[in-house]
């Protein structure tokens, strides 16, 4: 329909696959490898749905003419909204691409054809347009790319991890840590939490003592995901600033028993800070990310 | 057909690292073998890798850790239904990465018959070795394997109704050192050896159909948590702490299983031309049941024995739900308005019944009552507007509103049910107002320009680092032609957050750039450039002998990252390939780690913190890799690849390595 839009057409304007392969013979070729190839092996779609003028639009034109991307719909010749229309006519029938089109990369143009190559891919399951999907994603996230270079970091580069464990390049819900504002583009467990915890599932609890900023702000309160300088990928060098940073007595100056009020409660005064050992407070309070035994996480 | 091939190749020399596998090489014609119905393709990369190191071997194993053997690096098999009428699958899809012996193994399978099923297996192997590194003072050490599989089944995956079947393992198992706090708040920290086992197993049924429009999706699972990790003392005393506690006897179990069956629910439609929308539901009741029982015997500080029984068991439970509303509106044909709406409530309650034997003497046996609850209503609007192929404008308004409410108590076993102030939660609310306002140029072919920028003022933030008054500026520049590409892009990120005692900032500040350039088919060189900085400043009050101070705490990251990739094709014959990438947190510009501003004269309490303020350290390896065919069914594959790293304050975690690999590529 939205091809349709862009290029009105009647029944009579489709020419059909057969005749498309006369002049694209390399594309046709190996077609049949492309998953877009169903739509011509399933002989039941209507002519605007099947083959190379699914996508394309009717040829009629495009033939008379003997070719020329001004008789046809090209996508190195379409605006990114189009693109983005044009692929949605069938891929919008799946609930992970449900948010694409409030996404941050449709607002920022990037759409179906940045990353996805439909004729030319050397990775035949997604279509992607770069062999590995860590080197499409480098592509604009240099940062990211940065990240990754650090000696502690998520095996992205080795092939074990990939971005979308993570990350919905086509866009997704609302987190539910933090101000379900921010980070955008993070692929929420299927039960809808963080997806950290689709791997570190002994973090996950229920626990009865949870540490709140784990469950209240998320992961990244503590960790650097991409990489860090830190074996355990902590925002810093060394544990005691780290959670000094929050545990320094603002609003309640040390009670014990209230874990907020505009405040995280201070490190106790037997905590001498001249000791080395207290400046390592995961060895004592070694159950951080919540204990079922101990308010302090000690077991 | 011969330029397709290069390209090909070139994409995916570019895209590996040189000690990764070539999988996808083409070797030849390349195009697969036809028997019968179906076409076939298949290679297999058999190698041998080698690694020598030098310096901390630990920091190899845990960066790094390739070790000598023979792997079968790569693996692809493709089987295609030329006619998309296979009798049993129409595609099927396999590929795997570092079998044998690898640290980082995966397989991934894909079979499908159009029309009637999907089914997609992903299986992944992780060796993690973490030494817990010298500023860890070596515990917590960790020599773990983490085993992945998703199992995905869909029927009549192209259909107006589908079924979703699947099931997910995940498992963690391997010798590990933590530590226990003994016998008192002011007692020593003693090794336990522990033998993770963690397990968790996830199945999920569901369907989706087609509503009146509408795709109703429904999916519910199950997913079973399990650990049960035994530990056993290493050492009754540590050394350095003499006076202190000794441990002589411990023993430990602490079983801990749980389920947490979900729901998820999702409805759009989209392809209307004024409207879409979406919205999902989803409710996980979670609940884990857990025992520990926990003997110990040793002495205190002033030599008097101690034996110790704690014994705690209960449940703790998690109800979440969430749900969204997307409803995407096109009142003409250059404009988009999104409204989204969420709503979330996490609860997570529990309850334990504590007991301890002391000495043989029993205390008083408790029962907390604790929760922690967060309440999060959240709405945002964003436009979109498109004038023409040239410029387009967005803005968006968000909204938050989160309640956290506490209880954290405990009452003695026995006595009625807690009531009225005692079970009254803390509340807090914080609110976030934040707007969005981007444009995105083409002034002329070829060349993209993008910038938005993002504010953000929230009250009552939860912890002193959270976001309070944020300010994001993100800018890039593309241009692009057929042969080479150039971009550059910049982002901020400041935060403030000011409150009663003290106040916390953090400045973030990216900027990069990145080139490529492939002039033949022969040719390529792609070049990236990023730096990334960060520096933070908070309040700290800690506590010395008991006497508090106040300081603040300064982090100053400044790091550079390069990267450079080149390659060459020789005579359709050979592909040779460059690479190197470099990474360096030149810090704050001290020279070492005492050559500190506050620290010149006698040593400080502060110093501590002054010494862990910036911690720079260098990252490098360049990388070659050269691949030969030698038949049009046989490649030759040699890479080498060098790490070096160096912390310029410490040289105890230094270490290099020199990687490498000898493969054969056979396509067949």
């Amino acid at each position: 329909m939205l091809v349709s839009a862009i290029l009105p057409a009647f029944a009579a304007d489709y020419v059909g696959s057969d005749v498309c392969k006369t002049c694209h013979p390399d594309v046709w070729a190996n077609f049949y490898r492309n998953p877009h190839f169903k739509s011509v092996a399933s002989g039941k779609e209507s002519p605007e749905n099947t083959g190379c003028e699914s996508c394309h639009g009717p040829g009629k034109a495009h033939v008379e003419a003997r070719g020329g991307k001004a008789t046809i719909v090209a996508f190195s010749q379409l605006a990114p909204d189009k693109v983005l229309d044009a692929c949605l006519r069938c891929h919008s029938k799946t609930l992970s691409r449900a948010n694409i089109r409030r996404s941050s990369h449709t607002e920022q143009d990037v759409v179906c054809s940045t990353c996805h190559s439909i004729h030319k891919s050397p990775a035949p399951k997604f279509l992607l347009a770069k062999a590995e999907q860590r080197d499409l994603c480098y592509g604009c996230h240099t940062s990211v790319r940065a990240q990754f270079s650090m000696p502690f970091k998520h095996r992205v580069n080795e092939g074990t991890i990939k971005c979308t464990d993570c990350h919905n390049p086509h866009g997704a819900f609302d987190p539910t840590s933090k101000m379900a504002e921010r980070p955008h583009m993070m692929e929420q467990s299927e039960g809808n939490e963080q997806p950290c915890l689709k791997c570190h599932i002994d973090k996950r609890g229920p626990f009865v003592y949870e540490h709140g900023s784990v469950r209240v702000e998320g992961c990244d309160t503590c960790h650097s995901a991409h990489g860090s300088m830190n074996a355990r990928l902590l925002r810093r060098p060394v544990t005691f600033t780290l959670c000094l940073e929050c545990h320094n007595g603002v609003g309640q100056q040390g009670s014990f028993g209230v874990k907020f009020n505009n405040g995280v409660q201070r490190t106790p005064s037997d905590h001498n800070m001249a000791d080395p050992r207290y400046r390592n407070c995961t060895s004592c309070h070694v159950r951080i990310h919540g204990s079922n035994t101990s308010e302090f996480f000690f077991r | 057909m011969k330029n397709t091939l290069l390209l090909l190749i070139a994409s995916i020399c570019y895209a590996q690292p040189a000690v990764a596998p070539t999988t996808g090489e083409q070797v030849g014609d390349a195009r697969g073998e036809n028997h019968g119905e179906y076409n076939i393709m298949n290679s297999m990369e058999l190698g041998y890798r080698f690694a020598t190191t030098g310096g901390d071997f630990d920091m190899y194993r845990s960066t790094v850790n390739y070790t000598d053997g023979i792997r079968l690096l790569s693996s692809s098999l493709s089987v295609q239904s030329r006619d998309g009428h296979g009798r049993f699958f129409d595609s099927l899809m396999l590929n795997t990465q570092g079998l044998g012996n690898d640290p980082y193994e995966s397989a991934v399978l894909r079979i499908e018959k159009n029309r009637l099923y999907r089914y997609d297996m992903t299986w992944r192997l992780n060796d993690y070795y973490n030494p817990a590194l010298t500023i860890a003072n070596g515990e917590h050490f960790k020599n773990t394997s983490r085993m992945w599989q998703d199992h995905d089944l869909t029927l009549f995956p192209t259909g107006k109704v589908k079924f979703f079947l699947g099931y997910s393992h995940n498992d963690e198992n391997g010798p590990s050192l933590t530590t226990i706090q003994m016998f008192d708040v002011r007692g020593d920290t003693f090794p336990l050896f522990a033998d993770i086992r963690r397990q968790q197993n996830e199945f999920r049924l569901g369907g989706e159909v087609d509503v009146l429009g509408f795709r109703l999706n429904v999916l519910r699972g199950w997913e079973d948590f399990r650990e049960d990790t035994p530990t056993q003392i290493l050492r009754s005393t540590e050394p350095g702490d003499a006076g202190l506690n000794t441990l002589n006897a411990y023993s430990s179990t602490q079983p801990y299983h749980g389920t947490s069956p979900y729901w998820r629910v999702g409805l759009f439609r989209e392809g209307r031309k004024f409207w879409a929308v979406n919205g999902r539901f989803t409710y996980v009741a979670g609940q884990r049941d857990f025992i520990d029982n926990e003997a110990s015997a040793g002495s205190l500080g002033s030599g008097a024995p101690i034996t110790r029984q704690i014994l705690v068991s209960g449940d703790a439970r998690r109800p979440a739900l969430a749900t969204n509303l997307n409803v995407s509106l096109f009142p003409a044909s250059f404009l988009t308005i999104t409204n989204q709406t969420t709503f979330n409530n996490i609860r997570m309650l529990g309850n334990a019944l504590f007991s301890e034997i002391d000495n043989g003497v029993a205390i008083t046996p408790f029962v907390p009552f604790t929760l922690l609850g967060i309440r999060t209503v959240a709405n945002g609007t964003d436009a979109e507007a498109r004038f023409g192929k040239k410029v387009s404008v967005h803005a968006g308004y968000h909204y938050s509103d989160r309640r956290i409410e506490v209880i954290d108590g405990q009452q003695n076993a026995g006595l009625p049910a807690p009531s009225g102030a005692a079970i009254t939660p803390i509340t807090q609310f914080n609110h976030l107002h934040a707007g969005v306002l981007g444009f995105r140029l083409r002034p002329f072919n070829g060349f993209t320009l993008l910038a938005d920028g993002e504010i953000g003022r929230a009250d009552q933030p939860y912890t002193p680092i959270s976001d309070r008054n944020y300010t994001v500026f993100r800018a890039r520049a593309e241009y692009k032609k057929k042969t080479y590409r150039l971009a550059a892009y910049a982002k901020t990120d400041y935060n403030t957050n000011s409150i009663s005692l003290t106040s916390y900032a953090s400045r973030s500040r990216n900027i990069g750039a990145d080139a490529s350039w492939t002039p033949s088919g022969w040719f390529a060189i792609d070049a990236s450039y990023s730096k990334l900085h960060l520096n933070t400043l908070g309040g700290l009050d800690f506590f010395v002998f008991n006497q508090l101070n106040q300081f603040n705490s300064l982090y100053i990251s400044n790091i550079h990252t390069a990267s450079l990739g080149a390659r060459f094709g020789i005579k359709n014959r050979a592909d040779l390939y460059f690479g190197y990438s470099h990474s360096q947190d030149v810090g704050d510009g001290r020279a070492t780690a005492d050559g500190l501003p506050l620290g010149a004269g006698a040593a400080t309490v502060f110093d501590p913190f002054l010494a862990v303020q910036t911690f720079p350290l260098k990252f490098v390896s360049p990388e070659a890799r050269l691949s030969i065919r030698i038949h049009k069914q046989l490649r030759w594959n040699v890479g080498y690849q060098y790490y070096g790293y160096n912390e310029q304050f410490s040289n105890i975690q230094d270490f290099h390595a020199h990687t490498g690999y000898s493969s054969v590529l056979w396509s067949f």
